[in-house]
């Protein structure tokens, strides 16, 4: 068995140039509601480069220097505007009702990164080392030991949350973004409802 | 196109598109939208709350909390898993408590940790705190809750003079002394670095001890003034004049509802529901009926109305 030709024959039958690529579209993808997906795409790489930066300035870097103080007002707008998108991708899907036709996988790839970006904004607001990262961490310690998440994950490990927030969880999240964003253009922008799909 | 979508989209009439020139604008004007916001109204940024800060400015306050988690009346003191051996206090539904299926992993025992081991370091400083701390701790537990009921009675009517904190006469014992040591910690904002010493310094990631020390008064103060407590729908609120964590509104929600708004239990009974609520929408493509509300809603019929203008049209000409 030739594993690469597998694969090759796996990527090449879901999800061709073509499809990875588009330069046509259905005509019915012509509405406002189609461009919330791009503007979290837009601001989700917004996030990655802003927090790279923070990151690699270390965590105090915004208290103390004006540069530093305006990434982090970046990194923090960028969140603002990438869940306004994420809310309304989802909004939007779901009046579509985006699920039908097989596409219901793509539906819960995407409520999954809305979940895993949420414990990623929580953690974000434990890493500004502020009075609102020493208020959310005492606060939601309970929340994560009443359900027994406390006792592998502490929200006053200072180190802990920090691994989480820069590392593990945004690559989380671009994982399932890619997954999503396989899915989506394998199977093309589903027909407006009451359109019958070919047999 | 992939068989796929080629038979998917099969008689649907096709536009020019370009992916890479509209991800590149929405980048652009997501890219000025930021920095403008960024511009005008910065970031939230509000300074800790230091025990340093506390010992200076409400010096009464600093030794009220000590001398509670002193008396054992820490909430931190009966907590449970992960804190402490209380496995009856953990929270708990359907008579399932996570909490202690993995038992006590971040060991705390607030009187040792928070106040007595921190002394005894400062006792290298302070002989007097030596005696205080022998003398207290070979006095009974009656006579150390005593002296402690006393002194935390007297603190309610003490007076602060140049920052000197006085209290009434009265038989505290060694407690006054072990106190003001607390607070000259606090002063010298020595107070962090004695309660999160581990075997690993000079590197410290860990301030499970600091943030905790706080939490109970002075800290919840402090979010109270800033509309940050759960009453206050603080789960969605942060410092300042900014957004906060609005996407968490259906979670804030449920605490200020029955039965959370007033119960022990009240985050198990939260994330209960804010989970069956998830697991409906992930399910919800197959749920029956409830699968068809966006057909009654009609929404969709904005989003496409020109897809549906144009069948129409066409339509029309074919009669």
């Amino acid at each position: 068995m030739n594993l690469t030709e597998k694969a090759r024959g796996a990527l090449g039958r879901n999800l061709p140039l073509e499809d990875a690529l588009p330069t046509e579209m259905p005509v019915y993808v012509n509405s406002v509601a189609y461009l919330f997906g791009v503007s979290t795409l837009a601001s989700l790489g917004m996030l990655i480069v802003t927090g790279g930066v923070l990151a690699l300035m270390g965590i105090g870097w915004h208290h103390i220097s004006a540069i530093g103080h305006f990434v982090d007002a970046l990194h923090f707008w960028s969140a603002q505007v990438f869940f306004a998108s994420l809310g309304g991708h989802m909004i939007a899907k779901f009046f579509k009702a985006a699920w039908r036709d097989g596409r219901w996988k793509t539906w819960i790839v995407g409520l999954l990164t809305f979940a895993v970006a949420v414990f990623a904004g929580l953690t974000g607001y434990l890493t500004t080392t502020s009075f609102d990262s020493q208020w959310i961490s005492v606060q939601s310690k309970d929340a994560m030991n009443a359900v027994g998440v406390g006792a592998f994950f502490n929200t006053m490990n200072l180190g802990q949350v920090v691994t989480l927030h820069v590392g593990l969880l945004p690559a989380v999240v671009v994982l399932l973004v890619g997954l999503h964003l396989f899915l989506v253009r394998r199977d093309g922008p589903v027909l407006p409802i009451g359109e019958r799909k070919a047999r | 196109m992939s068989k796929r979508s080629e038979k998917y989209l099969s008689g649907v009439p096709m536009k020019p598109y370009d992916l890479l020139r509209e991800g590149l604008i929405m980048l652009g004007v997501i890219v000025v939208i930021v920095v403008i916001l960024a511009s005008v109204k910065s970031s939230p940024d509000y300074p800790t709350v230091r025990a340093q800060d506390v010992a200076n400015l409400q010096p009464v306050a600093y030794l009220q909390t000590s001398a509670t988690i002193l008396a054992g009346n820490s909430s931190i003191q009966h907590y449970g898993p992960p804190y402490t051996e209380d496995r009856e206090n953990a929270q708990h539904l359907f008579r399932l408590a996570p909490a202690n299926w993995f038992g006590v992993q971040i060991p705390i025992n607030p009187i040792q940790d928070f106040i007595l081991k921190p002394l005894a370091r400062a006792s290298t400083l302070d002989p007097n705190v030596t005696g205080a701390l022998d003398a207290y701790q070979s006095a009974s537990t009656d006579q150390q809750q005593a002296w402690l009921s006393a002194y935390v009675a007297a603190l309610d009517k003490a007076t602060v003079t140049n920052g000197e904190v006085q209290i009434p006469p009265g038989d505290y014992g060694p407690v006054p002394t072990m106190m003001d040591a607390m607070l000259a910690l606090g002063k010298a904002g020595l107070l962090e670095g004695a309660l999160e010493s581990n075997a690993r310094l000079p590197f410290e990631y860990d301030f499970t001890r600091s943030l905790l020390f706080f939490q109970d008064d002075v800290d919840a103060n402090v979010a109270e003034q800033l509309d940050l407590s759960s009453d206050q729908w603080g789960v969605i609120h942060e410092t300042g004049n900014y957004p906060g964590a609005w996407w968490l509104a259906p979670y804030a929600l449920l605490y200020q509802v029955p039965p959370m708004n007033n119960s022990t239990n009240a985050d198990i009974q939260a994330i209960f529901i804010i989970t069956l609520i998830f697991l409906f929408l992930i399910f919800l493509p197959h749920i029956p009926i409830f699968n068809r509300i966006p057909r009654w809603l009609g929404v969709y019929k904005i989003i496409w109305r020109d897809w549906y203008s144009r069948k129409k049209g066409d339509s029309g000409r074919e009669a």
